[in-house]
């Protein structure tokens, strides 16, 4: 695991509490030392503040996101909307307000953790929602035949959907079986949305496969 | 009694005055009207009296004058009837003695002193004209001429006056009511512009070129909002710089208590007791900041979405080990509100009763018209009511026997409850449950679309 925070005590207290927790930790001060760290030796999730020096943390999660599906979750003092759906649209898996308690952090890692194994499975099924087809054991998304890029998380929250084909899944729901949040924030699950149909829709301002239903959820339909 | 609004006393007066002014031109009117008229028509009656008594002075001279032949001679048309007293007795074409007697006797006299003389009189309520003309010594002339024609046309004229006049009053109604819409033009902005900033939009200005005479209120009205916008924006840095400040070492903090919690086993029992008491003080610190921060941002309104409260309210539950079983809905499940508040406010809600109520035992949402009603009933000794006035302000902890209401609360989560309510233009109250325990009781308004 990467921890990019410039603040020392912030820091070192993070590593020293995840490394309770059992994980391997390595630590950067700046987004640089961040993004060179990965690409020398990839951690399997990555844990970012948004105020570096530098590059800061949004610039950070896309540069991250270029190159990689790693789960990206990212610990910041700031709680405005603008500040969560930025991030979350510039890539970030979940999104935590600081102070963290670190049982909760591990909780989140956990949940994380869980949707990168899972596309490990054998066993190949096709689901197919018009152009769109879904293989949740291949982990492979498929839009008219050519593969369609998706992170982890936005591949979990197609899978969910796609396992229930027309029906609706309140945004609860979803982020209980995504994130595996009881209770949590809603956003998460509004921008992970917007930037699945970003990819798998022709026109994402009006979608027609990955649907809102006003007031109840989402759903994804032929 | 309210008010009425300034729009409608402007109505109101230029109504009335309309009124008035057209009330006086149509009594003038008539008066002059009915003047001229009365005037002309006696004027005509005598005229005509005076032609006819010369009919009847002709007729006298012969010697024996035949006064029937003479009378029926006299055309009078429908409207004139006529009476002569001659040699002191009373002649008249119809046998109509109510015509001899309608004569007034003042009338008599001045005929006696050999004027022509005109007067008014009501016969059998009809308004009615008697001319008086001397024919000789002993006799006089007289035509009792019927105004009724008259007075249905000054009838006629009062009427068309009176609608005239009421229709005056409708237009300067109408003129009011268009002039206090323009009168009103720039306060119904300035009303928008206020109302807009309530709702968070402080660049709203008014422009001072639209309207000349209300500078000085623009202008005012513009300073005031750019004070306030500076202020707010002032608040919100010092907030968030706040906010920044404390979270970051509470970050570290949290983090390195973990670290302690996590290594107690291998410290001595004084330096572990020590480290347990700085990791629960951590939390309970965490818990104050995200409280007061909470408060702080409290004053925004209310980003209302639609919200399942049932599916709202068993989250809240599950998270806090709660049978889901002591919520209960009626009607609507969906509500308008802002989902992370009505959250907050049912978390601190139950842990109040949990608390110092001894676990609540029921969660009600139910609709009453518009507004939204949540109530969470416990089971614990109530709310004193002294306690029910103070118990929502802030750092005010309930005097419960519970100690471990003692360790761990703020004292802000009621705080919270009543602002969160107060957002969406509710009310919190406190009440007794029937059979003991408290009920809290919050309203919301406008929940339903």
């Amino acid at each position: 695991m990467l921890v990019i925070e410039d603040d020392d005590r912030i820091r070192t207290s993070l590593v020293l509490a995840l490394e309770e927790e059992g994980y391997a930790v390595r630590a950067a001060a700046t987004g640089e030392e961040g993004l060179i760290a990965q690409r020398r030796e990839p951690a399997d999730t990555v844990l970012v503040d948004l105020m570096l020096p530098g590059i800061d943390g949004f610039e950070c999660i896309r540069q991250l996101r270029r190159s990689d599906d790693v789960p990206i979750v990212v610990i910041s003092a700031r709680e405005d909307t603008h500040d969560i759906v930025a991030a979350l649209e510039a890539g970030a898996d979940d999104y935590l307000v600081k102070p963290v308690k670190v049982k909760e952090l591990s909780a989140r890692l956990r949940a994380l953790r869980r949707r990168a194994r899972a596309l490990t499975t054998e066993a190949v099924r096709s689901l197919r929602f018009g152009e769109l087809e879904v293989r949740p054991e291949a982990g492979e998304v498929r839009l008219s035949g050519n593969p369609v890029a998706v992170t982890r998380t936005e591949f979990q929250l197609l899978c969910e959907l796609a396992e229930h084909p027309g029906q609706v899944l309140s945004r609860t729901q979803l982020l209980q079986r995504v994130w595996q949040y009881d209770g949590g924030d809603e956003r998460l699950v509004d921008v992970h949305v917007g930037r699945l149909r970003h990819k798998i829709e022709s026109d994402s301002s009006t979608p027609r496969h990955l649907v809102t239903v006003r007031g109840l959820g989402y759903k994804l339909q032929p | 009694m309210r008010q009425p609004g300034l729009r409608a006393r402007i109505t109101a007066g230029f109504a009335a005055g309309a009124l008035c002014l057209a009330m006086i031109m149509a009594v003038l009117s008539y008066q002059i009207t009915r003047h001229s008229l009365l005037r002309e028509r006696e004027d005509t009656a005598v005229r005509a009296a005076s032609y006819d008594a010369a009919i009847v002075r002709a007729g006298i001279r012969t010697t024996q004058p035949d006064i029937a032949e003479i009378l029926s001679s006299i055309d009078t048309g429908e409207n004139r009837r006529v009476v002569l007293h001659y040699n002191g007795r009373w002649y008249g074409r119809t046998a109509d003695p109510g015509i001899t007697s309608a004569v007034p006797v003042d009338l008599q006299q001045r005929a006696g002193e050999g004027h022509t003389a005109i007067q008014r009189i009501r016969l059998a309520g009809e308004p009615t004209l008697v001319v008086a003309v001397p024919v000789a010594d002993t006799t006089t002339y007289y035509e009792v001429d019927s105004l009724q024609e008259l007075d249905r046309t000054l009838q006629l004229v009062s009427l068309i006056l009176t609608l005239v006049a009421i229709g005056t009053a409708l237009i300067g109604a109408a003129l009011g009511w268009y002039a206090g819409r323009y009168v009103m033009r720039p306060v119904a902005r300035v009303t928008q512009a206020a109302r807009d900033i309530a709702a968070g939009q402080v660049q709203a200005r008014l422009d001072p070129a639209t309207e000349p005479d209300l500078a000085q209120l623009t202008r005012s009205f513009n300073d005031m909002v750019d004070q306030l916008a500076a202020r707010l924006e002032k608040d919100r840095r010092f907030a968030a710089d706040v906010s920044h400040e404390l979270r970051s070492p509470l970050q570290t903090l949290a983090a390195a208590a973990s670290v302690l919690t996590r290594g107690k086993e291998r410290l001595d029992t004084r330096t572990a007791t020590a480290a347990g008491l700085v990791a629960d003080e951590v939390e309970r610190f965490q818990a104050l900041v995200e409280d007061l921060l909470s408060l702080s941002r409290g004053e925004r309104p209310a980003e209302r979405g639609a919200v399942d409260v049932r599916e709202l309210a068993g989250q809240v539950c599950r998270a806090r080990e709660l049978s889901e079983e002591v919520i209960s809905v009626e009607g609507p499940r969906v509500w308008l509100i802002d989902r992370r508040r009505v959250e907050q406010l049912l978390v601190n809600l139950l842990d109040n009763a949990d608390a110092y109520g001894g676990g609540p035992i029921a969660v009600r949402f139910a609709i009453q018209g518009c507004d939204g009603v949540i109530e969470v009933d416990d089971d614990g000794p109530g709310v004193s009511p002294d306690d029910r006035v103070v118990i929502f302000d802030r750092f005010v902890r309930g005097r419960a026997a519970h100690a471990r209401a003692n360790s761990y609360g703020t004292g802000l989560g009621l705080a919270l409850v009543a602002q969160h309510a107060t957002a969406h233009g509710g009310t919190t109250t406190v009440l007794d449950r029937p059979g003991g325990g408290a009920r809290f009781r919050v309203t919301l308004t406008g929940c339903l679309p």
